[in-house]
């Protein structure tokens, strides 16, 4: 009789013990890792989360059984995680009383921990004092250690929950709070089911995609958020009849927090950017064509006076010459004078296509208004941007790889690291001495003669180069004309003829001889040194380090060709490693573990002022900008669709035709040039780089935020370099917790939405295709 | 170079061989395929047929025996090689991009016939614009001709399963073949729908100065449109020629009636 109602009961709490015994589980483990213990009130707010989500979980899922049952199930929810935080521990309170250190075993089980959960102060807590070596006895014959275990009343002790210390405290008090949260969030997901917020949410989300007004808010939202930052921002003014400067106190002060809170918001203009251009339509609000292009005029109007007036009003420039080492102010104006212009004429052109308003509205607006944010940024917020420019330039090169041809890199810092040493070895001004004091080993300052060499070397190459080609080639063409194939069938479009593999080749020996012939020769004589003096190995280097980075690009891509999936990923991590080893332990010709040094920033020497962070900033906004533009194009373009049909099957896209061989060097050697450049910035930035910089982690860094951000999408890799680098940048507390919070992340992602936080939307070609196949029917005389 | 005429054959194979281990999965086969004919390879479950496909297509290359395509041998040439010669196809087991466009999937076909490289893509010089425009005009023409340019922005994958063959088809024929392989074009669809696709294929003969050779199970597809029928069993060559000629052979009878019974309408064999 009891024994079946027992089982009833139990059949019918079988929900509430099945989660409070996942979250147990979670409890004790964010327990064992450790949790943000710096944050106080975050870390029991992330514990007591557990049961809350679980709770609402069993809401929803025990929906339409009655309150009663489900609170039951709640309490039993609690309980169970309750007991099982409580034998977590009872079990290291044993340990303890064998003398047995659990800091040892989980180091993240710091008295902290415990004083958090406990409420019983540090100094009463584990570790135990030593023993008496002569007695073998603690000191006063018993451990000086309290229990941890214990219920308190008091506010001393009290839990602390979001800054409200609820008075009840203690190890008992803890796992009440799990009880008690638990059924909190049982309650709160009843009431949300039964408010059908559920629906209302859903009809809210319906009415902000098809409302007018709506749609309209999100297109304008870059510049509210522009808007927002400038308010926060103190200005300067210039006061003319004193020929005086002030500064005005920012509209919104935001004091203390002003660091982080601006950070976000610059965020915010970034991402609102991206989802307003997204959000844009084939709409032309029934605007005609004058005022139309009225509208973008007033706003590039608008936000380029008030970039001028940043500009003058508070000494704020972004170019430096040797003459003006604190910035030039001229430069400055007329750069975003032209940018300005430039704008107007693109607006002008291309608005004149109908349906293209929005679309123009929402990218000159996202454009200008990211343009600006440096200016309003002090140096550490420009130097968080500066390192999610450099990620998104290799998320975006990872992306190539893996978003677009499916091929899973692992290694891909490898490219980053060549970069970055590329640019290193060719400017750094580190002496390196030897035990005797006298330079030894690489004098990597020693290596201006280098650059003057490349810099004579690189142009004579690729002139060289170009006339082999075209004389070779036009000869080619000349001898072959009447050659036709066997296989010949029209082709679409009439290219001319490419020569045959056999004298491509031919032709690119007799250019690199060539060009190495020329280059010596002129070495020699005095005009290579007049010429190529005052070379900047800034550029140098960003043209060695794409070089360096396409070709390893190609190397590693050549043995690999037959790998796939795993087998692929893991050759490559090996591939990342040994060139990370490489660069610890040849020791002589890269400085080994102690990196190199005094790497000079892209600017004339002895630059001061905002301009050095700013022109870091924009060099990387250049960058980043360039490579998106590249990914977009190669996106849309014969190898773009090769590459994607690629990832879908290699085997059916090589029977399509395919070059297999040729279409995944082109990835390899594409992405690994984007990653070779994103090096150069960094090793700019950094200034003296390690080869700890380039370990494993990068890779999977960039991976994740590939994964998080959306493969093979332009926007999702940058949201996902902002999730990812960016957002814990400004956290720095929890910095420590990031790959913890990745891999959450990235388990969420796939549960819940694997194609990314801004996936790539479907190329729609069609209207364009029909047009085009009517345009030529009517060109054909319709027949 | 000689041109190819149209005395000469299409497609010969000569005693290609084509072995798993100790399995002969194609054993000493001879075909010959003239211009401008519909050619059908039919027989039992395992008989070689797909294997056959595989020989021709560049996937597999033959131990023995040689492939020549208007004259020229071509086995041991990749996939990619031998499509770019003039040889399409598609596959019993529909294999169409994922996360790719229905006009994007045929766009891919249209690669072979391509020239831009990542730079010219980069540039967009006008003669890359061109030969992209004309790329997509040419696919958005054969879905039209397929029947699927109402659906060219959908995902190929979210197609039922007829059109996804049509689609096959047009990706297949984006590469502007000379020789089509087509296998099982008919599995799976009901019978209005293999109707379609038979006159779908007489069309394509007809309107696009095709050779279609293809495999096929329903005998009544094939008995209807094959100007020549080859038949295998075990890997080997029972027997070829006319529908009529062959229905009545007794080999195949037999080998029909000896093996899988249960695929095979044998009642619209012996009519
Ligand atoms: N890659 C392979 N490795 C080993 N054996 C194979 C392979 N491919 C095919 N075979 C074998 O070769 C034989 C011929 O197979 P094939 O697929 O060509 O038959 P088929 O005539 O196309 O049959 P179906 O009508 O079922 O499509 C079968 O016995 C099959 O198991
Ligand atoms: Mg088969």
């Amino acid at each position: 009789m009891l024994q079946t109602r027992i089982r009833q009961f139990i059949t019918s709490v079988r929900e509430g013990i099945s989660a409070g015994f996942i979250s147990g589980i979670l409890v004790i483990f964010l327990i064992l890792l450790g949790i943000p213990i710096n944050l106080r009130d975050i870390a029991l707010f992330v514990i007591l989360l557990v049961p809350v989500i679980f709770g609402v979980r069993l809401a929803r899922r025990l929906h339409g059984r009655g309150l009663f049952h489900l609170l039951r199930n709640a309490l039993v929810l609690g309980l169970v995680a309750a007991l099982l935080a409580y034998l977590l521990m009872a079990l290291i309170n044993r340990w303890q009383e064998h003398g047995v250190n659990v800091t040892n075993y989980f180091p993240s089980v710091t008295t902290d921990t415990m004083t958090l959960l406990s409420g019983v102060p540090a100094s009463e807590l584990f570790p135990n004092p030593p023993r008496d070596p002569l007695t073998g006895q603690y000191p006063e014959g018993k451990p000086l250690r309290a229990n941890p275990m214990r219920l308190t009343f008091d506010e001393k002790t009290g839990l602390e929950v979001l800054g409200v210390n609820v008075v009840i405290g203690g190890f008992y008090g803890f796992l009440l709070a799990l009880i008690v949260t638990g059924v909190a969030g049982a309650l709160l997901g009843w009431v949300f089911l039964a408010a059908r917020a559920g629906q209302r949410w859903k009809a809210a989300r319906a009415y902000l995609s098809t409302s007018p007004a709506a749609h309209n808010g999100v297109l304008l939202l870059p510049l509210a958020f522009f808007a927002l930052l400038w308010l926060t921002v103190g200005h300067g003014l210039y006061n003319a009849s004193k020929a005086t400067y002030s500064v005005l106190d920012p509209v919104i002060n935001l004091g203390g927090s002003a660091q982080e809170v601006q950070l976000l918001i610059g965020f915010g203009i970034i991402l609102w950017g991206l989802v307003a251009v997204r959000a844009a339509q084939p709409n032309d609000k029934g605007l005609s064509y004058p005022a139309r292009l009225g509208v973008c005029l007033a706003l590039i109007a608008l936000l380029i006076a008030v970039g001028l007036w940043r500009v003058m009003g508070s000494n704020i420039y972004f170019v430096a010459t040797s003459r003006a080492l604190r910035g030039s102010e001229t430069l400055s104006v007329l750069i975003l004078l032209a940018v300005g212009l430039l704008l107007v004429v693109q607006n002008a052109r291309a608005l004149r296509t109908p349906g293209r308003f929005e679309a123009q509205f929402a990218s000159t607006q996202a454009l200008l208004v990211v343009l600006l944010m440096p200016l309003f940024l002090n140096q550490g917020q420009n130097d968080v941007m500066t390192i999610v420019g450099i990620n998104i330039m290799l998320g975006l090169g990872l992306n190539i790889v893996v978003g677009y041809a499916g091929l899973l890199d692992l290694g891909y810092v490898a490219f980053f690291a060549l970069g970055a040493y590329a640019y290193a070895f060719l400017s750094s001004n580190q002496i390196k001495t030897g035990p005797d004091g006298q330079p030894a080993g690489l004098k990597f300052a020693g290596n201006d003669e280098m650059v003057i060499k490349l810099a004579g070397w690189i142009p004579i190459t690729v002139i060289v180069t170009l006339l082999v080609v075209l004389v070779g080639v036009r000869w080619w063409q000349r001898r072959n004309a009447d050659h036709r194939p066997w296989t010949y069938r029209p082709p679409l479009i009439r290219f001319p003829s490419h020569p045959s593999n056999g004298f491509a080749t031919l032709l690119t020996v007799i250019a690199i001889a060539l060009s190495v012939i020329v280059a010596s020769a002129l070495e020699g004589t005095a005009l290579y040194e007049r010429l190529f003096h005052s070379a900047s190995p800034f550029v140098i280097g960003i043209i060695v380090g794409i070089i360096a980075g396409m070709l390893s690009g190609i190397m590693l891509g050549i043995p690999v060709l037959r790998l796939r999936g795993d087998y692929l990923a893991i050759v490559t991590l090996g591939f990342g490693e040994i060139i990370r080893l490489l660069f610890t332990n040849l020791r002589d010709y890269t400085g080994g573990p102690q990196g190199v040094l005094e790497i000079p920033r892209p600017l004339p020497a002895g630059a001061t002022g905002p301009v050095g962070y700013l022109w870091m900033v924009y060099l990387v906004l250049l960058g980043v900008g360039i490579i998106a533009f590249f990914s977009t194009r190669l996106k849309q373009s014969r190898i773009g669709r090769a590459w994607s049909a690629m990832k879908s099957d290699e085997d059916i896209a090589q029977s399509m035709g395919i070059n297999l061989v040729q279409t995944k060097l082109t990835a390899f050697a594409i992405g690994a040039a984007f990653a070779g450049l994103g090096g150069v910035l960094f090793a700019a930035r950094q200034r003296n780089i390690y080869p700890n910089d380039f370990r494993l982690d990068v890779s999977i860094e960039v991976l994740s935020l590939v994964i998080i951000g959306g493969m093979g999408s332009i926007p999702g890799v940058i949201m996902g370099a902002i999730a990812l680098i960016g957002v814990p940048e400004v956290l720095r507390e929890l910095a420590t917790y990031r790959i913890l919070v990745f891999g959450a992340l990235l388990v969420a992602m796939v549960i819940l939405r694997p194609e990314g936080l801004l996936p790539a939307p479907t190329a729609q070609l069609r209207e364009r295709a029909r047009a085009l196949v009517q345009s030529r029917y009517q060109a054909g005389g319709g027949d | 170079m000689k041109e190819h005429t149209d005395h000469q054959p299409i497609l010969q194979a000569i005693g290609v061989t084509k072995r798993f281990g100790g399995l002969v999965a194609v054993g000493d086969l001879d075909l010959t395929i003239m211009p401008n004919q519909i050619a059908s390879v039919i027989g039992p479950n395992g008989a070689g047929k797909t294997t056959f496909f595989n020989c021709v297509s560049g996937f597999y290359t033959p131990e023995e025996g040689e492939i020549r395509f208007l004259g020229h041998p071509i086995q041991g040439l990749r996939p990619d090689q031998v499509t770019a010669r003039g040889i399409a196809r598609t596959y019993q087991n529909i294999h169409l991009f994922k996360g790719m466009t229905v006009l994007e999937n045929v766009l891919v076909g249209v690669h072979a016939n391509l020239r831009s490289t990542p730079l010219g893509a980069l540039l967009r010089l006008p003669i890359n614009n061109q030969e992209e425009e004309t790329a997509l005009a040419r696919a958005y023409e054969l879905l039209e001709f397929v029947g699927l340019a109402d659906v060219a922005d959908i995902l190929a994958t979210n197609l039922p399963y007829g059109s996804q063959r049509r689609l096959e088809i047009a990706r297949a024929l984006a590469s502007n073949p000379r020789l089509l392989l087509l296998d099982e074009p008919t599995a799976g669809m009901n019978p209005q729908e293999t109707e379609d696709t038979m006159h779908f294929i007489r069309r394509l003969r007809d309107e696009r100065d095709l050779t279609v050779l293809l495999i096929e199970h329903d005998m009544s597809v094939v008995m209807n449109i094959s100007d020549q029928v080859t038949v295998l069993d075990y890997g080997r060559k029972i027997s070829e020629g006319t529908p009529e000629y062959v229905q009545n052979d007794p080999l195949v009878i037999e080998a029909y009636l000896g093996t899988a019974a249960d695929k095979v309408d044998v009642d619209l064999l012996a009519s």
